[in-house]
Parts: structure tokens; sequence; C-alpha cells
């Protein structure tokens, strides 16, 4: 409690903050200072508008997804996604990175997959292959249409647009060997 | 003639005598008729009598004063406005050009407050409803009429080409930062500087969702007062049944209405006394300040 308390008073003690446990607090308090975010009490536009889109999801959350601030920035958001049932990635548990630009929705936020997954349209480092979360960005979307939208492409792979050119040649050449493999991901770092 | 004048204290215009001949009207039709026009606002007969030219009098002009000094007499004074008695009495003194142009803009001010009135009736009741129960729908007005770039109830919406409304600033800033297409449906959008506020959507928006909008407003005009001032004055040019100014009292908004107020009440007592000021609540003395900017605004453009 106390280490919290300084940790937030002094982000330069962060070393401090990450020993008792508050890894992401620290990190979000470390961002307000280095990276210039706006902290949660900020009256900003794209604040405002975050903090909508937040209230919306815990009003009404999605299906098999939770979406949140991590710590107390509100710009740095984690979500998880459940494998879809009928898929190779059923029941794994995915967990994506969110952060969005200080101009949101004026830019789209940015996602990664922090979970591996064995999936054409993501690459190693988790980078998504996501038409809408490119030049498809559009200031009318919110997270949780980009959270169905992830969902969907999980379910159905792009083959045409891959990020990870041997995962797509597998998916259209050997659909089965591919689906398998996707499994045995899923099992092995998703679980 | 003078039988009705004399004895019945009726007046007949002779227009409406030799029209009355010319129908073949008996002198009880005639008598019962004038009774009904009697019943009729003062100020209708007598606009109609005006647009009549002068040759066309019958009677001289000394006994047309003589009756309408008689009528104003039999009149009580609460059951006309202030306002017409003390017209009466001007034209009275000397019907100049001058005077006729103050009834003219007095008329026009006249209807506005009528008009104004039927506004603020209307209004009252609508926010009665919205206090008593609840709109059902609610909710589903609030997720229509919200913009979808910064989620809140649209302020000064501006509708697309393709049929979409935003906030005219997220449009424009959307314009600016993602090109010039709808967010909602990503048709092209001719330019993002050229939209304008759907007026129609704006105002219901305002009457329904009055605390939002406050709160907006109040927050959009922290920074920039000056930017704020031109807004809240082209809005209220904009806004006929001007919801604002009662709710909109704050800061400088009242200032404003009370220095026009000032230069209102020199101009209009040269052609008109003001109602006695019984009202004590609030919302009479905005209604009041209201009308007072109209005839400030009415006198400017006769």
């Amino acid at each position: 409690m106390s280490y919290n308390s300084t940790g937030g008073l002094q982000p330069s003690t962060s070393g401090g903050g990450g020993i008792s446990g508050g890894g992401s607090g620290g990190g979000g308090v470390g961002g307000v200072g280095v990276r210039g975010w706006p902290s949660a009490t900020s009256v900003s536009s794209s604040g405002k508008r975050i903090q909508k889109e937040m209230l919306e999801l815990n009003t009404d959350p999605l299906t098999d997804c939770y979406a949140g601030p991590k710590g107390d920035n509100l710009y740095h958001w984690v979500s998880t996604i459940i494998g879809p049932q009928g898929s190779p990635y059923e029941g794994g548990i995915f967990f994506l990175d969110i952060i969005f630009p200080g101009d949101y929705p004026f830019k789209p936020p940015k996602v990664t997959f922090k979970t591996r997954i064995y999936h054409c349209n993501v690459d190693s480092a988790g980078n998504l292959n996501l038409e809408i979360l490119k030049d498809g960005w559009s200031p009318a979307l919110t997270i949780s249409k980009v959270l169905v939208a992830i969902k969907s492409i999980i379910t159905n792979a792009d083959p045409y647009n891959p990020l990870n050119l041997n995962i797509a040649e597998l998916y259209l050449t050997n659909r089965a060997k591919h689906d398998e493999i996707a499994a045995e991901w899923t099992r092995r770092f998703a679980k | 003639m003078a039988t009705f004048k004399g004895g019945d204290g009726v007046f007949l215009s002779p227009g409406f005598r030799s029209a009355a001949a010319m129908a073949g009207w008996d002198e009880e039709a005639l008598l019962h008729a004038a009774l009904v026009v009697e019943d009729t606002p003062v100020r209708e007969s007598r606009q109609h009598k005006q647009k009549r030219p002068r040759p066309l009098f019958k009677t001289p002009p000394s006994t047309n004063s003589s009756t309408r000094k008689r009528r104003s007499r039999r009149h009580p004074a609460a059951s006309i406005l202030p306002v017409v008695l003390q017209l009466d009495d001007d034209e009275e003194e000397q019907p100049a050009a001058k005077d006729l142009v103050a009834e003219k803009v007095n008329k026009e001010t006249a209807t506005i407050m009528v008009d104004e009135a039927k506004v603020t009736e209307k209004e009252g009741s609508l926010e009665e409803k919205e206090s008593s129960k609840r709109v059902p729908c609610m909710d589903r007005l609030r997720e229509e009429l919200s913009c979808a770039i910064c989620l809140d109830i649209c302020f000064e919406p501006s509708t697309t080409p393709c049929g979409h409304s935003f906030c005219i600033k997220c449009l424009k800033r959307a314009a600016d930062k993602c090109g010039k297409r709808c967010p909602k449906c990503r048709q092209l959008i001719s330019n993002g500087r050229s939209c304008t506020v759907n007026t129609v959507l704006w105002n219901t928006i305002q009457l329904l969702f009055p605390d939002e909008v406050e709160v907006r407003k109040n927050k959009a005009g922290a920074p920039s007062p000056g930017c704020e001032t031109r807004n809240r004055s082209s809005e209220r040019r904009n806004n006929n049944t001007n919801i604002n100014i009662s709710r909109n009292q704050t800061r400088y908004g009242l200032r404003r209405v009370r220095t026009q107020v000032s230069q209102a009440t020199e101009q209009d007592r040269s052609f008109r006394r003001r109602p006695s000021p019984s009202q004590s609540e609030d919302a009479a003395l905005a209604l009041r300040l209201q009308r007072e900017e109209f005839m400030v605004a009415f006198q400017g453009t006769p």
C-alpha cells in the first residue's frame, strides 16, 4: 500500500514499484512522465471518448471478450479474447495490448497480441494485419468493434493478406495440418 | 346610423353599413352583426380602417375620432392590452408618419409576442412531460442523437450529404485528420470546412437534452469566451424556439441582454408604455428580456 503511494508520487523510483508487484501500474505512471500521456483524470476529448467506451464495455460486455485499462493509464488497455468455439484456437485465452494514440479516435489504436498465436495474419511480434486498424480506420469505430473484428479474423483467417507467409501457404494447401499446429500452439501458449 | 350610435352606443363603420345595405340586411340583422363585430379585437378593426384611403370616408374625421374616444372609454383597461390604449392616445393627438411607423413595429412585435408565448407554452408543456414521466425511448434517442466520433450527444450537429450527423467540430477534425470521407459509411464528403449546423436537429437535441447541452456549452465557453459570444448570438438568431435564454442566463449572457434592455427601454418609451412588471419570477423576467430583444431587433429593420 505504502509502496504504491510512493511509487505514484515519485515515478523516478519505478524500480521499487516493480518489486512491490504493481508492475503495470508503475509502467503506466512512468508512461505519463516520459511519453506525455494524459492521466485518467484528463478531460481531453480523446480521454473522454475512451472513458465512454470503457463505461459502455462495462455495462454491455462482449461475449468471450474483456477489455479495460491496464493500471491507471486510460490510454493503455489490456484485452483478453477467448478462442472461438469450433476453431483450432478453442479454449485458448489470448491477451492483447491496446494503446490509444493521443489523437484517438482520429487515429487508430495499436493492437498487438501478447499471447503467441499460430495465425497467418499475426506475425511473431504479435502485430495484427487488420485493415480497419490501418488505412481503413474510421473515427466512428470503437474498440468493441475492433475486438469483434479481431474475433472474426481469428475464426476466418485471411490468407491472401498474410503477415506470415508460411502459415498462409499451409492454410491454403493443407488446412488440416494448419489447424493441428494451431491447436497445438493454443495448448502450449494460451492455456 | 344616428340611432345606432346614440341609442345603443354601437358604432358601425360606413363601409360596413353600405356593405350591409347592398346585401339587403334589415336593421335588426345589422344591429346583431354590429354586436358580433364589436366582440372582435379592436386592433383588427382598426387595421382594417387604416387600409382604406381617407377620401372614402363619408363621415368627417372628427366624428370618427370621437367614436374612437368613446370606444376606448367603453372598454375597461383590463380587456385591452395597454399597448393598444397607448397607441390610441398617440394617434388622436397627431396621426403623423412617425406614429404609423411606430405602430407598425408595435404590431409586429405584438404578433411576435403572441408567437413567443405559444412557443414558451409548448416548451413548458414539453418540459413538464419530460420531468413527470421520462420518454420511454429516451435511451434510444440518446443513442440515435449521439455523435459517433465523440460518443456524446451531438453538439451543433452537421449532417453529411450521405445523411449521417456528427458534431460539427468532430466532423471537421475527422475530415482534416482522416480524409474527406464520412466516418460512418466512408462516402466522400465534399469539403469538411463547408459543413453547416443542422438547425432542426440541433434544436431538437437542445429540447431533449437541455442539461447535457448546457454542460457542454459551459465547457466550450471556458477556454475561448470571444468565440462563444459569437456562437451564442448567431445561435439565438437562428433559433426560433429560443430555449437558451431562459436557461442560459449565466454570466455575460445575462449581462449582454441587460445592456440591450437598457437601450431598448430608452427607445421603447417613445412609442410604447410597458405593462406593469407584476411578475417577479425569474422565468417571467427572462421572457420579458427576450421580448425586448426582439423589439430591438425589429426596430432595427422596420
